[in-house]
This record gives structure tokens, sequence and C-alpha cells, in this order.
């Protein structure tokens, strides 16, 4: 037999809480918490969590960004690339994260899940090491 | 000076052009013997080559919900949790070009004989393509379409194979026998006897001892064989990854000149040793384990390789990749999981035996365990006249060898056929790294099958037949034209190829 991942157990908790509220609501988390309890699964329950903020996001059209630049970011270019994130991942609601390190030397990497647009110095620099070492 | 090299640095900076692009990045999640599990990469092909922050290179090979398994080739101690590893688009793929010949590439196709980087300039003696070009090691192999059968010989200079087992341009044989058999031997003489030929070879090594590669590089450049080879190496040092890959480079090596209108022969030493390795990397995978601890597709692993030899028709192109896969069995054993498999694949095996080995028969072929299914269509026209009745003799000798030791009552014709089976195995044996030409192999054979060396001794036979070589290229100068240039056998031939035996014959016995 498969074995249960938290990502199953995130999915079920998921499809069994939807659309529900109050005491309706309350009933199926205890539910959930019973059955965790019954297969002795409570010691995953940071990765199950973790999967429902996932499925939750993903199902409610949540994308999350990381920005990573060498100086803070003005207030204005900050709206303004969240903007365009927005609608250039088609996202309802756009969860960012701005961060700030020295050793980019310059320009900005953000990443959307998987996905890498590295236009920073740093990143130039070892292209251009990259170039300059290839044979010719 | 150094303005000029600040000049040129300079201009090579202006050329540089800084690109930005999104790439999907992953994250090691966890490093282990050769393996990293990453998650991320979502959009991620099986087969699709990675590369790691630490600049080592990996395979996607397992596409899990969550996560991808990746082989490293490489040094994974380098490798980190955490680390970043994007995915390339491609497909692994190595560099070749016609300068690769006579040199010593790893796994991955970079070379490690320490002579420097393979270069696109210059080309081959033997002409075609200089450039580098690169090829992707998994291929699909070539269509019904595109192919031909096999209808030319591969002279391997061994006279048991060539007259008993012959192999043609395009075929797949398979080599195998207990360990210290001589299966690496066979496959040796077979390179050193390409000489001339017209044919390439790539001999793969999977997982064998450093020491013994050597060797075999050194008996090759001594007999001038290695302008001609490739060696592909993984050594019994190296991952298992490097294992696995390395005869899917090795017949990348050999599509590359196919694909130029060559003939190759491939040696894949041994196809065990890469299925163990296969066995490794799928249990570090969590593959579910099949027969042996083999996973399920272990058949397909072995039928995709040698599924790419093959004969091209002249509309494709020509030329041919003939594969020589060798397997080692345990205590003789052909019907374990791997054997039996790698048998039903290929066209034929040349089985060799460990009692006949010490009892002095080398090449220790079993003539009755070996078959070859196509080759005998590929064999020249006077050989598959002097062999013809050779492999059943022999059959017949076995046999009656066995019947004979219980009862020393015999009739005239049983002896006679043990006496000529006697001569047969000691014609048949032969020194390693001694090739026989194929002519040489026509006469020995003829003067064998009819009856003229049925009264020399056996202790003679091997006196006779390099004296019988000796006067019959002096004294039958028509006959060896006509099967060196022609391949034919006329009677015209053969009435002074006779005449030739019996004069030797006469002066020998004396």
């Amino acid at each position: 037999m498969a074995t249960i991942t938290p990502k199953n157990i995130a999915e079920a908790i998921y499809n069994a809480t939807k659309d529900k509220s109050g005491r309706e609501l309350e009933e199926s988390l205890r539910g959930s918490v019973r059955v965790l309890w019954q297969k002795r699964m409570i010691g995953k329950s940071d990765d199950i969590l973790k999967e429902l903020q996932n499925i939750f996001e993903r199902k409610e059209g949540v994308v999350r960004v990381k920005v990573t630049t060498a100086a803070k970011m003005e207030e204005g270019v900050r709206k303004k690339l969240e903007w365009e994130l927005k609608e250039k991942h088609k996202a309802r609601a756009l969860l960012s994260e701005f961060f700030e390190e020295r050793d980019v030397l310059g320009g900005m990497r953000v990443e959307v899940g998987d996905e890498v647009t590295d236009a920073t110095y740093r990143n130039r620099l070892r292209q251009l090491e990259k170039f300059l070492m290839q044979e010719k | 000076m150094s303005n000029q090299i600040v000049e040129n640095l300079r201009k090579e900076i202006e050329a540089f052009k800084a690109e930005v692009k999104t790439e999907k990045v992953g994250k090691v999640m966890e490093v282990f013997d050769g393996i990293a599990k990453v998650s991320g990469l979502s959009d991620i092909r099986s087969g699709e080559m990675v590369t790691f922050q630490n600049g080592e290179r990996g395979v996607a090979l397992n596409l899990e919900e969550d996560a991808v398994g990746v082989i490293i080739l490489g040094d994974f101690s380098k490798i980190k949790e955490g680390d970043e590893v994007k995915a390339t688009g491609r497909i692994l793929e190595i560099s070749v070009s016609n300068n690769i010949l006579g040199r010593v590439v790893n796994a991955i196709g970079v070379p490690i004989d320490g002579k420097g980087a393979i270069s696109a300039q210059g080309g081959s003696a033997s002409g075609g393509k200089s450039s580098i070009e690169y090829y992707p090691i998994e291929k699909v192999a070539p269509g019904v379409i595109t192919r031909e059968s096999v209808g030319e010989p591969v002279a391997t200079g061994i006279k048991a194979i060539d007259a008993i087992i012959p192999i043609g341009r395009g075929q797949r044989e398979l080599l195998i026998g207990d360990r210290q058999t001589g299966k690496t031997a066979i496959a040796i003489d077979a390179i050193l006897n390409q000489k001339g030929q017209n044919m390439i070879c790539v001999y793969v090594s999977i997982g064998q001892k450093d020491s013994k590669l050597r060797k075999l590089q050194a008996r090759l450049e001594a007999g001038n064989s290695m302008e001609y080879t490739v060696i592909v190496s993984a050594g019994a040092s190296e991952a298992a990854a490097l294992s696995y890959i390395a005869p899917y480079t090795g017949v990348s090596i050999a599509e590359f000149f196919m694909d130029q209108g060559k003939d190759v022969l491939i040696i894949y030493d041994d196809l065990s040793k890469h299925a163990v390795a296969y066995r490794e990397i799928s249990l570090l995978l969590r593959r579910p384990p099949g027969r042996e601890a083999y996973p399920g597709d272990v058949f397909y692993l072995h039928s995709r390789l040698l599924e790419r030899a093959c004969r091209r028709n002249a509309k494709y192109g020509g030329g041919s990749i003939t594969a020589l896969p060798i397997i080692e069995t345990q205590a003789g054993d052909i019907s374990a999981y791997i054997p039996t498999n790698v048998i039903s694949i290929t066209d034929g095996q040349i089985f060799l035996e460990t009692d006949l080995f010490y009892k002095g028969v080398r090449p220790a072929v079993n003539v009755g365990s070996s078959v070859s299914r196509v080759g005998s269509s590929a064999q020249i026209k006077a050989m598959k006249k002097v062999a013809g009745t050779l492999k059943l003799d022999l059959a017949q000798f076995r046999e009656l060898e066995a019947f004979s030791q219980f009862g020393s009552d015999l009739d005239d014709a049983t002896k006679r056929q043990l006496e000529r089976g006697k001569r047969a195995v000691e014609v048949l044996k032969q020194t390693q790294y001694a090739p026989v030409k194929t002519e040489h192999q026509v006469v020995t054979l003829y003067a064998l099958t009819k009856g003229y060396m049925d009264d020399v001794p056996v202790n003679k036979i091997k006196e006779f037949e390099s004296g019988l070589i000796d006067y019959t290229e002096r004294n039958a100068k028509t006959f060896y034209k006509e099967v060196i240039e022609s391949k034919m056998w006329t009677d015209k031939g053969e009435e002074q190829l006779k005449k030739a035996i019996a004069d030797f014959k006469s002066s020998f016995i004396k």
C-alpha cells in the first residue's frame, strides 16, 4: 500500500473544510485532528500545515514572490514591481517579501515559486567569468 | 606586453553580452551516495541535464510529485543541502569530433588521458567532419526503414569465431562466460585485427580496474590500434552514475562516426557491471526492486542500448555499428537474470567455458552453446565453403569423445572422426594478440576439412599450419588474390591451393 504523505492529508483537510464556516468548520477541523491522532501523524503537523497553505494559495490564486536587492528599494518602485508581477502571473493576490543582500552588488533577483529571474550584477559577473574562461 | 593583454581583455569584454533570462531553479533537499533529491524544477524532463551551484552536472532520472531524483555525474561530496540546481533544457549530451580517435575519455566524454582537450581543428586522417558536434547520449534507435540486413563480415581474426560463429557488420554478438575465460582478450584481438579493415573501434570500460584499462590501452598502442580506437572509461572507483551512462556515451560516439557512413565496432566491457550500477542507482532512488533486486526496467536498459547497433542502408548514409557486449556469469550459470536478458536481445552469443580454458583450449569457445543468428550471411564465399561443416564436426567430436571413454572397441569411421576432431580443436587454438588473416584461416581450414592434416601428429599441427601458410603464400598466389580481392572461390584457385597443400605436406611429412 502506498504511504500517506503530508500532502495527501492536507488535500483531504482542504476538501473537508472547503466552503464551511462556524460550527460546521469547527467539527471538520476537530475530525481532522482526530484522524491525525489515530494515524499517529500529529508529529507531521508542521509539514501538513505548510502543504495546506500551499494548496490554499494555489486554489485562491495567491502568488508568493521573493525579491532580493543590494540596497533597500524605494516604496514607489516596490509598488510598481508588485503590480507588474501580479499582472504577469495573473495572480488574485501577491505576497511579496523583500530582502537586502550586499553580495548581489546591484540589480535584483526575483523568485516566483521555482522560477528565478536573476538580473543582479553578481550574476552578470559570473556570466562574464564563464564567457572569458570558455575556449574560443 | 601588459597593454596588449589589457587591450585583448577589453575587446573580449566589449563582445560580451549579458542576458537576463528566467530559469527554473530548484533546491537540493538531500544528497546521498551520488544521488540528490531536488525540490522545484517543475517543468523538467526525464533525462534532462541539470547544473549544480558548484558547476557539477547531473541528470534528472526520477520525476516525483514534489521532488526530482538527480544522479550526480561527478564529486557529490561538494554538493550540500540548499544549493541551487538549474535545469538546462537539454538532454544529457557529449561533445564529439573526429579528433576523439586515439583518446581515452570518461563517461561524459571528457578526455582523461592527459593529452588536453579534444580540439575542433584538423579533422582526422580519414577525412570527414572536423568540427565539434554535440550528441545526446539517449537517442531512439534507427527505424526499420533506415536499416539493411547484415551482409558484410567483421573479421575478428579469431579462427573459432570467423569460421564457426561469424559476426556481420551491424550485428550484436554477446561474449559470455565466467571470470578469467578470455572475454576481454577476444575483444582486444578483434580490435587489433581491424587495422586496415576500414573500421572505427569504441571500447567502453564499465567498472573495470584502472590498471586493467591502462594495460589494455598500452596493448592497443603497441599494435598501432589506438589510431582508430576510442576508449570510454567509467572506472571501479567512480560513482555508479558514471558506470550507468558510459555505454550510452560510447554508442553516441559510435553514432557520430556511423553518421559519416563509417563502420564502427563497439565493445561494452561489461554489461553485468552496468546492470549492477543501475540497480544501485535504482535502489537509492527508491524504485521498487524486482528479481535479484534489479528494477523492472533492467531489460529496457540493455535493449534500448543494443538496439542502437544497426546497419543503415545507403539511402540513409550507410555505416554500421557492430556491438560486442560482454556478460560475466557466475559459475557458468547462463540462466541468471541479466545473461538471459542480454542473450534474448542479441543476435547470438559466444560462450566461453572455464573447463575448456584450463584444458588449454584457448580461446575457450564452447562451439555447441555458441551461435550467430545472422552472421553466416555475412561470411565470405571462400570461408563458407571451407567452414560449412566444421561446427557439426566439432559437435559430433565432443559427443564421440565422451562416448569413447566407455569402451575401446571403436569402428574405423568413429576413430577417423575422433582423430579429425582432435586436429580441429588444435587448429582452432590461438594465442592471445595474434589474430589470423581471413585468407590464412581459409587455407588452414581447407587443409583440415579436406583431410590433409589427418596423418599429421596432433602435436605438430601448429608447426604444420604456420609452414603451410608460408608455403601457400609463395606458391598459390592466384588463390590468395581471388580470396583477398574478389572474395571469390573458383575451381582454378582451388586446384592451385590443393596442389600447394599436397606439395607442402609431402615435404613436411618427410
